[in-house]
């Protein structure tokens, strides 16, 4: 019986190798558990740039928020001749209901407010010195995104009852689990734009004066300007960017083409921008509107009917260059150039514009007075005493490919094309996977189709 | 202890008697044995005396010389791929032998989880395909080689770039979201058998192997054979044995063979001339159409007007392109389609070395291959290196190891979508110039420099002035070491690693910067996988009475998978004779990561035999895997099986005409594991923005998340009629799979568009019938015919009435197979106007589209229903094979068939469009709708507008087809003649692969899935995939 117990020492010696499950013990080395990301307060922040990088992606306002409206609203004054589908039906205003990047602008956004709802849940972590500013930063991202989804996806605000009509769905808290209660109706326009105004304010309050590239209280500021001036709120719009305008924290690029093309930081003219550089983000407005040998893709033409547009001498005309198939916008020549989301120019523009239609004068300036800051940078005259046209003149040459196209038409009723200016065609569809994902979804006008 | 006292007993007793025989007076018996069906001695013959453990091998010569007890004795000659003959010694000193080829080869050994078994044992399903039967076959992966000869296995390799992923479906699709592909196993050690690429299209690591070195590949299906595979069987598992030294003398291999591949297929484009009528048509039309019915847009004065800036535009368009090109008057045609190829041509050299004695043996070998791809600067490089060895230390001591170091050298392609690859050069403008234009020489007069000017980068510019690498060195090692503690009872360990080392790099030159956006791009990555097992099991066998026969194995494995990763790119670099990162001015892009998963298992498995003709077979595994969440570790994997030899009945003994019979069925559970590492985690990444470091959600947890589960029952049929002149299996196979590990779609307000979660189950049934026949054996003609065929109805389940898209427009459908095609349906073009239509069709209560043709039909596909339009899955497959030999020729030719899916051109969008870009287009274009009144299915082009290319049944074709997959031909030259040069055997062929295609197919090759969409979903899509080659090869065996 000695040779047998020899034989069961063997078998365990062989069968020792494996040790208990220890082995099934790993961990991910490049992810951490979402317990640990907001359990201090260094994490908190990282979380909150995270929401800035996410807030900077492509489809959000790495440039596809600025380009799509734009190429919706055109009329002649650009042509896509590129082969990506989806852009192609935005500008041929023929948008289905699966267009992945009208998906990809809902779930990106979307994916941004939940991370900033992480922060704002999380906010009591953070050390009390840097409380007021983390959390208005995270009002400011989420305020902004509210706005632009609600006038993507909803009826313009001056389009029947903004009380009535549907715009997306708000949450304002982090997803912790998801089941039924995560399938969330579409709020109306009016109250995503309440939340976006009140995240704003909120931001303006307490965020700082300056604030390195992230958003500061003018930022907010000069957001709420915006928003005010789409709801034609003109008093409490020529208010905040009369604010910014004041501030003495900005001032106007002395030469125009230097606006654009910036790497990695603001100029004094930016009064927030996404920054792009070589080693992260994305500039989705070069990839569309650079020609090919400035490593763009070279879809997106400027027809002669928007060069008529400007007076001659003005310097913004030099910007435009011609590539051998058509003649490009040079505001997005850079791969690694920055993605401007609002600047100082666009202020003095929105209190010109209100104060010559309240009849008062905010600021120091007249209406003219601030119209002619604008056109003396690119050489032009001045106009001290402009018409209500002349304002959105130079409002159209001097924001042009920067986003502002459609939402200014809405705002203005004025048609695009054939169609109506509040005509179904230009409002997004909710894109086909939310329909799908969410039964408490309902379809906006002019788009059918099964799932 | 007192049975296993007991056993000891026994076994001594049975020593004591076979020393006793041993000890009585011997005779020595010599002879040759030969191979029936050529005449050719065969060496490694096994001759043993029957009912002892006496015995010896042939040598070269087929020799045989052994020393025989007195008495009644038999010996058996025995050989792999022949039917063993038992033939009584009678006082005889010399017996010659002639062994038949076994064509059911019930004798043979079948390799199955953790040991192996006699075919006719067989209670699950398991189909072999040897290593002799591919070994001359011209191709990249031995996947490849096996298409069309193992029932009931879906193989398709996407298209015809070398080195790239290949799909392998064992009896249908068994997820959703997981991986379908197989468990690969080589001699009992799991590899590594997913892509490691870090680009958008996969690669196969299984390429790496040397098919020569294939002994068997032995494809397990159903959950019998699986269930011991545990969490890792859902799939099917394919075992490959290497070969290994045999006991006799040396024996030398040498093969060679070179081969020339082209294009198997080609599809039409318009002409330069056709191009320029049809978009000056489509120019004009757009005008037509802008003023009349699109409200005038652009504001022309009169139709007129808009007219002629149409056509001025397009005009403007084609001088651009034209570069110097008069294409009014003299519109050359640059055959693009024409440059994405090249002359490929192959070669491949092989040799191994075979030897051992009763103790030790060994096989070496090394080989090298260098495949030129038909696209070009395409290519495949592969040296291996093996070495195989047994060692008897003693009776019941045995250690062995098996070693392979495998290099491959692979120059890969960008994948289909992108503008570099080089297909997509169809897409260029016909009279769009290859080169620029001499502006010295009157008329076009191509230079040598690379017109760039082109509607598309050109991707011959691109091609020539880049490399794109995949550099791989992998190594396999395997030791094992088993220790007998009696002819009943051996415990086996083996260890074995997969470790592999991947570089992949890319560079751009300088030359390039209006491609790549910087002067000069760099990119390097590694990966190293390492991936190791171990596997312990103790096997016991006996008879007991006589009739009860039991082998039974226990054991323990465990299987650690490490992966790290590390790349960087470098842009900007003085000139282009810089191309690495060293040089690089910016360093864009750094980046490094690691992963791992681990699995720890408990296995068993007992089969028993009664009266030789009853079956059972029961196994079961314990399974744990570090991907599932701590709430649901481990999973418990059983399986039963039972088979009846009815021939072996006595009521059967009548019955002439059938000589065997086994009724066998099985069932039992299995499981699918394949998913991310960790997907039931609730996970934030480290990402930046604007230089600063930065956490953002990255996954939604799921902590009760666990493996997908199979269950699956199959029944068989085995026989043979005619003394086995034929045979034939037909199965039956029900397999459910329940708890899929689905991505689910979750709304997006959550922050998250998916989520893992165990929701849905998947069908799949099927038959199989294998026939092989031995149709005329006479004299030295032989002629032999083996057929499968396989149907298998994949159903998607219940998945919660979930969304789940894939591909271009596949998705997994309630009640539907696995990826149906879901789009509008395409009703033709209205005779009057020219406008596509589209059938409305309606929708049904669940919100799926629902076919109703009496909703009619709209020109605007928004106000249309998307429906179930077609089905990548086909309804059948397989192949046939006919060998045919006489004396030294043979000659062996498999047809392949995939019979009733259908195939979605991605790409038809583009090709075939009406103009709604400058992509040139697909010939049958030209049958555009002119005027009113005109029939036809081809739309009016309208230019830049879509007039009926968005997704839809207008892009869908059947994607059967039928292919000459290989010929063989060879000439064996006889023995006698090359004794004299003391060469053993000498063989000479031409072979041939996917020598014909009949189809349908309105693409390039049937046979396609556009490389760089993935997930199970993504079936049967084309998008500017390359054909598959056809390849023509030549080649000599020696033998020593």
């Amino acid at each position: 019986m000695n040779k047998f117990k020899t034989y069961i020492i063997l078998v365990a010696a062989v069968f020792a190798v494996y040790s208990c499950d220890s082995i099934l013990d790993t961990e991910p080395q490049q992810s951490i558990s979402e317990d640990l990301a907001l359990n201090n307060s260094d994490n908190v922040k990282a979380v909150l740039v995270g929401a800035y990088n996410e807030f900077s992606d492509a489809d959000v306002w790495g440039g596809l928020m600025q380009m799509q409206p734009d190429l919706l609203a055109d009329e002649g004054d650009v042509n896509w001749t590129g082969t990506y589908e989806q852009p192609r039906q935005i500008f041929l205003k023929e948008i289905q209901v699966d267009n992945s990047f009208v998906a990809d602008a809902w779930v990106d956004s979307y994916s941004t407010i939940n991370t900033v709802n992480n922060v704002l849940s999380a906010i009591d972590v953070v050390n009390a010195g840097d409380q007021d500013r983390v959390r208005g930063e995270a009002l400011f991202i989420r305020g902004s995104l509210y706005f632009e989804l609600a006038r993507q996806f909803g009826k313009a605000w001056n389009d029947g009852d903004p009380s009535s009509n549907l715009a997306v769905p708000l949450v304002t808290t982090p997803t912790t689990s998801i089941n039924e209660e995560s399938e969330i109706p579409r709020n109306t326009v009016q109250e995503i734009y309440n939340q976006a105004i009140s995240d704003l304010t909120e931001a303006k309050n307490l965020l700082p004066p300056t604030n390195s590239v992230y958003a500061t209280t003018y930022a907010a500021s000069a957001m709420l300007a915006r928003i005010y001036l789409q709801q034609g709120d003109y008093a409490n719009a020529a208010a905040e960017a009369n604010r910014v305008i004041e501030s003495g924290e900005f001032t106007l690029v002395p030469n125009y083409a230097d606006v654009f093309n910036n790497s990695n930081a603001n100029t004094s003219e930016d009064i927030f921008a996404i920054q792009v550089t070589s080693q992260d983000g994305g500039n989705s407005l070069h990839t569309f509107y650079a020609s090919q040998g400035n490593g763009g893709r070279g879809d997106i033409e400027i027809q002669q009917q928007h060069l008529d547009k400007y007076e001659s001498g003005d310097d913004r005309l030099d910007l435009f260059y011609a590539d051998g198939e058509g003649t490009r916008s040079g505001k997005w020549q850079d791969q690694y150039g920055n993605v401007l989301v609002i600047r100082l120019a666009e202020m003095y523009l929105i209190r010109a514009e209100s104060n010559f239609r309240t009849g008062t004068q905010v600021g120091p300036n007249t209406p003219g007075q601030d119209l002619t800051i604008i056109r003396e940078r690119v050489n032009l005259g001045p106009n001290l005493t402009p018409t209500l046209q002349d304002i959105l003149d130079e409002r159209y040459v001097e924001l042009a490919f920067e986003g502002h196209f459609l939402h200014d038409k809405k705002r203005l009723e004025q048609d695009v094309g054939s169609l109506s200016w509040n005509s179904p065609d230009l409002v997004y569809p909710v894109p086909l996977r939310e329909i799908n994902a969410n039964d408490a979804l309902t379809q906006n006008d002019g788009y059918g189709g099964s799932n | 202890m007192l049975r296993k006292a007991t056993i000891f007993g026994m076994v001594c007793l049975l020593l004591f008697f076979m020393s006793f025989q041993a000890n009585a007076q011997d005779r020595t018996v010599s002879g040759t044995v030969t191979s029936a069906a050529n005449g050719e001695p065969l060496a490694g013959v096994s001759v043993v005396v029957q009912g002892t453990t006496i015995g010896i091998a042939t040598n070269q010569e087929g020799e045989y010389s052994l020393s025989v007890p007195e008495g009644n004795n038999t010996l058996v000659f025995s050989f792999v791929g022949f039917v063993t003959q038992e033939v009584p010694v009678n006082d005889r000193t010399e017996i010659n032998v002639e062994l038949q080829t076994d064509i059911q080869q019930l004798s043979d050994v079948v390799v199955v989880g953790y040991g192996s078994q006699i075919k006719r044992d067989l209670t699950g399903n398991i189909a072999s395909v040897s290593g002799e039967d591919i070994a001359e076959i011209p191709v990249n992966s031995f996947e490849s080689a096996i298409q069309g000869r193992a029932a009931g296995v879906f193989i398709n390799a996407g298209n015809g770039k070398l080195g790239q992923g290949i799909s392998v479906r064992i009896r249908g699709t068994s997820s959703i979201s997981a991986s379908a592909e197989p468990l690969y196993v080589i001699d009992g050690i799991p590899v590594t058998s997913a892509s490691l690429s870090s680009f958008d299209n996969e690669t196969n690591p299984l390429a790496t192997l040397n098919t020569s070195n294939i002994e068997s590949i032995d494809v397990l299906k159903d959950a019998s054979a699986t269930a011991i595979y545990g969490s890792r069987g859902s799939n099917g598992v394919v075992l490959i044995t290497t070969k290994r030294g045999r006991a006799g003398g040396t024996q030398v291999n040498v093969n060679y063979q070179t081969s020339f591949s082209e294009p198997a297929t080609n599809r039409d484009f318009m002409r330069s001339s056709e191009y320029i009528n049809y978009f000056l048509e489509a120019a004009e039309n757009r005008a037509v159409y802008d003023y009349n019915r699109r409200g005038n847009p652009d504001g022309y004065a009169s139709e007129q007007a808009a007219i002629n800036d149409w056509v001025s535009y397009t005009e403007s368009v084609f001088d651009f392109y034209g570069q110097g090109v008069d294409w009014r008057n003299n519109p050359i045609d640059f055959d693009w389609q024409n440059q994405a190829y090249q002359d490929a041509y192959g070669q491949e050299v092989d040799a191994s070395v075979s030897a051992g004695n009763e103790q030790t043996r060994f096989f070496v070998s090394g080989a090298y291959s260098n495949q030129n791809g038909i696209l070009i600067d395409n290519e495949y490089t592969r040296i291996n290196g093996r070495i195989n060895v047994d060692h008897d230390a003693s009776e019941k001591f045995k250690v062995g190891l098996n070693l392979s170091v495998n290099r491959t050298i692979n120059n890969r392609l960008g994948n289909d979508n992108l503008f570099e690859t080089p297909m997509q050069m169809v897409a260029q403008i016909p009279f769009s110039p290859i080169f620029e234009d001499d502006p010295d020489a009157s008329g076009y007069q191509a230079t040598n420099e690379y017109n760039i000017n082109t509607y598309y980068y050109n991707a011959l510019d691109i091609t020539n002035n880049s490399t794109f690498k995949t550099k791989l060195n992998r190594t396999f090692g395997n030791v094992y070491a088993e220790y007998a503690f009696n002819p009943n009872l051996f415990v086996r360990s083996e260890f074995g690693t997969d470790i592999l080392n991947q570089n992949e790099a890319y560079h751009y030159d300088n030359e390039l910067s209006y491609y790549t956006g910087s002067e000069g791009t760099a990119y390097s990555a590694f990966t190293e996988a390492l991936n190791y097992t171990t596997n312990s099991y103790l096997n016991y066998r006996n008879i007991f009475a006589q009739d009860h026969n039991i082998e039974a194995i226990a054991g323990i494995s465990a299987n650690v998978y490490k992966q790290d990763y590390t790349e960087v790119q470098g842009d900007n670099f003085p000139n282009s004779s810089f191309t690495q990162i060293q040089n690089a001015a910016d360093i864009v892009l750094g980046s490094g990561s690691e992963t791992e998963y681990s699995f720890l298992s408990y296995f068993t498995r007992a089969n028993y035999k009664y009266k030789d003709r009853y079956l059972l077979g029961l196994s079961a595994r314990m399974d744990g895997s570090s991907r599932f969440g701590e709430n649901n570790r481990y999973g418990f994997f059983p399986s039963v099986s039972a088979g009846w030899i009815i021939s072996d009945e006595e009521f059967m003994s009548d019955a002439s005409t059938v000589s065997f019979l086994k009724l066998r069925a099985s069932y039992g559970k299995t499981g699918n594991a394949n998913i991310g590492n960790f997907p039931g985690l609730g996970l934030y990444a480290g990402v930046s923005y604007a230089g600063a470091s930065a956490l953002q959600p990255s996954q939604t947890p799921n902590p009760d998340l666990k493996w997908e589960t199979t269950t699956q029952l199959d029944v068989g049929l085995d026989f043979g009629l005619f003394d086995d002149r034929i045979t034939g299996e037909l199965d039956y196979y029900i397999k459910n799979t329940e708890d899929l590990l689905l991505g689910v779609n979750v709304p997006g307000t959550t922050g998250f568009t998916t989520q893992t979660r165990n929701v849905g189950k998947l069908t799949n049934q099927g038959v199989e019938f294998v026939l092989n026949t031995r149709n005329i054996s006479a004299g030295d003609f032989l002629w032999t015919s083996s057929f499968n065929i396989a149907a298998n109805r994949n159903e998607v389940g219940d998945i919660n009435g979930q969304v789940i898209e894939g591909g271009y427009i596949n998705r997994a459908v309630e009640g539907e197979p696995i990826g149906v095609f879901y789009s509008y349906e395409y009703a033709g073009v209205d005779p009057e106007t020219g406008d596509a239509l589209f059938y409305v069709n309606d929708v049904g209560e669940d919100g799926f589209g629902v076919v109703d043709h009496s909703t009619g039909t709209t020109n605007d596909p928004s106000q249309a229903n998307q429906v179930v339009i077609g089905n990548p899955n086909p309804d059948f497959i397989g192949g046939l094979n006919n060998s045919f030999s006489y004396k030294g020729f043979d000659l062996s030719v498999l047809f392949q068939f995939v019979v009733g899916n259908d195939i979605y051109n991605g790409g038809g969008v583009y090709m075939s469009s009406g103009a709604s870009y400058f992509d040139n287009q697909t010939a049958d274009q030209l049958d555009r709708w002119q005027n009113s009144g005109d029939e036809t299915d081809v739309p009016e082009p309208r230019l830049g507008l879509g007039n009926g290319n968005v997704n839809s049944s207008r892009y869908l074709s059947d994607g059967s087809y039928l292919r000459l997959k290989t010929l063989t031909f060879a000439y064996n030259l006889p023995a006698e003649l090359l004794s004299k040069a003391n060469i053993r055997s000498a063989r000479l062929f031409v072979t041939g692969s996917n020598l014909l295609t009949f189809t349908n197919y309105e693409g390039w090759d049937p046979e396609v899935t556009a490389d760089y969409l993935d997930g199970n979903l993504a079936l049967g899509n084309d998008f500017y995939s390359a054909p598959q080659p056809r390849t023509f090869a030549i080649g000599i065996n020696l033998g020593l």
